[in-house]
């Protein structure tokens, strides 16, 4: 079984993004473990399923959109325009 | 707490044996599981004391009869019955307080009727409007009622809350929504409300007008059991544009001007203010990187026809631009609005007054509130929260929210949302939380406001001052509750209406 690897649960090192969040992944944020202690420990979790849950996380909000409406209209381009009269 | 004990095994035995035959042994439920599991709500409450509301049965009914049946047992031996959909309201009214009989309509999830020439489907209150539109949206329909709890609430209980609704600046509210429903009245008739006596109206003249009456009551006034809803054209696009303010103010100006734009295809706009900013910078990935300057947020979301949802987005969009927001961005904006339709998944934790992560329920304090006075009920929301972590390290204050009730920015929904630590609470701590609740909603009314624009105000706390509130309507909603319900079987308990029943001598 993959998940047995040590390797696959050895996260990236962890960059501190402010003063109680972490980051170990490209956008993908974490509590900052000091903070996780006393009441709430971290588990070990492989690489792989942090990912697989991040990406989870789009696929349902990209499934919501849809089931919603057909087109999500961008406010990127609706500012462009608005500042380009 | 009223305290209700169990009932005599002798009863439960006669009950099983009267509703069984009707409802099929395998929809009467006496197991430990089938009864605990429906003793609770997601509010936080005093999970010390669960044992104290445990019903007595649970039973599944496949159909108005058989509710009716269960309703006429339950008055037979003077025995609670409480009606459950999706045991998400944040009132309590799903909470057997008083034991007795639960009545689970989730059985009752059929869709009888899609009448597209009219635009209506007629289902059984046990269906989810996830589920629902997803039948609805292979014939370009959609029903746009739309909670939090969008994924696991049903219809039933959004009549028996007269629920609140997302996207209701666009589209109304449950009230707006359900055109009619069956309803088993606490004695066991079953009669059917709408507006007059076809099925299908949005309007009628034609006598008292009752549907109102029977939603909304927590299910002290009967069990509603099938319902027939308006249907709306499944839209062609949504905007859901999210913007940073560098103070509250201008968010505040900002969430006044977005409704009042005249936008039609405008279905809500909401305002974040400094304590939710400070909670999203903690947990939520899309604000954690955003820079100290943020303070407030604001979000406004539209629904139509793409041309019409361009338009009135660039209206949107310059309104905010001009107050000096800066928007997040694509991603954010339909990322968020997106996580919006599904709060209940939403990972609970909160921290302790030295910061440490602590295992934390959600619960959010609700009113309907003018715009005017927005900003004076949040500074004393915020501070009776203040005193309430300072004595007792079970809370957390998950800042406010204002989100319009409608598309003229007359009133907003407005909550504060609140971690509570359950497994930490006890009888000191939760008569603390009952007493900041009661003052939470002392604040609402002193600035002129309702109790619950959204959840109901029938739980402990802020349901001492809902006569307050109501004042000579309160003793209506007494008379109403005798008239109808003699026997006082109908979820008792609840919004004080035993009071209904006392003699003078009592």
């Amino acid at each position: 079984m993959a998940y047995r690897y040590d390797e696959q649960s050895t996260p990236p090192a962890a960059e501190q993004v402010t003063d109680v969040a972490i980051t170990r992944f490209e956008h993908v944020f974490e509590v900052d473990p000091r903070l996780m202690a006393e009441h709430v420990t971290q588990q070990t979790f492989p690489n792989w399923d942090t990912l697989r849950i991040v990406r989870s996380r789009t696929d349902h909000l990209a499934w919501m959109h849809a089931h919603w409406c057909t087109t999500v209209v961008s406010g990127e381009e609706l500012l462009a325009e608005l500042d380009a009269e | 707490m009223t305290v209700t004990e169990s009932l005599a095994q002798h009863v439960v035995d006669s009950l099983v044996a009267e509703l069984a035959p009707v409802l099929g042994d395998e929809h009467v439920l006496t197991s430990k599981t089938a009864r605990w599991n429906r003793a609770r709500v997601p509010a936080p409450f005093p999970v010390h004391r669960w044992s104290e509301r445990v019903p007595d049965l649970v039973v599944l009914p496949a159909s108005t009869e058989e509710v009716a049946h269960v309703v006429r047992v339950a008055n037979k031996y003077s025995v609670a019955i409480v009606p459950r959909d999706g045991g998400t309201g944040l009132t309590d009214g799903a909470v057997p307080e008083r034991r007795g009989i639960v009545v689970d309509v989730k059985r009752m999830n059929q869709i009888h009727e899609i009448d597209l020439e009219n635009g209506t489907c007629t289902v059984g209150v046990g269906i989810n409007m996830l589920k629902l539109n997803e039948v609805l949206g292979k014939h370009g329909f959609i029903y746009p009622d739309d909670p939090a709890s969008y994924p696991c609430s049903l219809i039933g209980g959004r009549i028996g809350t007269s629920g609140w609704s997302l996207v209701g600046s666009r589209y109304g509210h449950s009230r707006d929504l359900v055109l009619s429903f069956d309803m088993v009245l606490p004695t066991g008739e079953t009669i059917t409300v709408g507006d007059g006596g076809g099925q299908k109206l949005t309007k009628s003249s034609s006598g008292y007008q009752l549907k109102h009456l029977f939603m909304g009551h927590q299910g002290t006034l009967g069990i509603a059991t099938r319902a027939t809803l308006k249907l709306f054209p499944k839209p062609e696009a949504e905007f859901s544009p999210f913007w940073a303010f560098a103070d509250y103010e201008t968010a505040y100006r900002a969430v006044g001007a977005l409704p009042r734009a005249g936008v039609a295809t405008f279905a809500g706009a909401v305002l974040f203010d400094e304590w939710k900013v400070d909670y999203l910078r903690r947990d939520d990935e899309a604000y954690i990187p955003q820079p100290s300057s943020v303070k407030a947020l604001v979000c406004a979301v539209a629904y139509g026809n793409e041309d019409e949802v361009r338009a009135g987005g660039r209206r949107l969009m310059r309104i905010a631009r001009d107050l000096g927001a800066r928007y997040l961005g694509d991603e954010i904006s339909e990322g968020d609005w997106a996580a919006r339709h599904d709060r209940y998944a939403t990972p609970l934790h909160g921290r302790t007054r030295n910061g440490q992560v602590a295992p934390m329920s959600w619960h959010c304090e609700d009113a309907a509130i003018n715009y005017t006075r927005l900003p004076a009920v949040r500074v004393a929301w915020h501070g009776i929260l203040d005193r309430l972590r300072r004595d007792y390290d079970v809370f957390d204050d998950w800042g406010m929210f204002a989100y319009t009730s409608g598309n003229t920015g007359l009133d907003y929904l407005t909550e504060i949302d609140v971690g509570i630590w359950e497994q930490e609470l006890d009888d000191r701590a939760w008569a603390a939380w009952v007493d900041a609740k009661r003052e939470i909603a002392a604040v609402s009314l002193a600035h002129g406001g309702s109790i619950s624009a959204c959840h109901g105000s029938c739980r402990e706390g802020e349901v001492d001052l809902v006569p307050e509130e109501l004042g000579g309507a309160y003793e209506v909603m007494l008379k109403i509750k005798r008239a109808l319900d003699p026997n006082n079987v109908m979820n008792p308990g609840k919004y004080g209406l035993d009071r209904a029943y006392r003699t003078e001598d009592s």
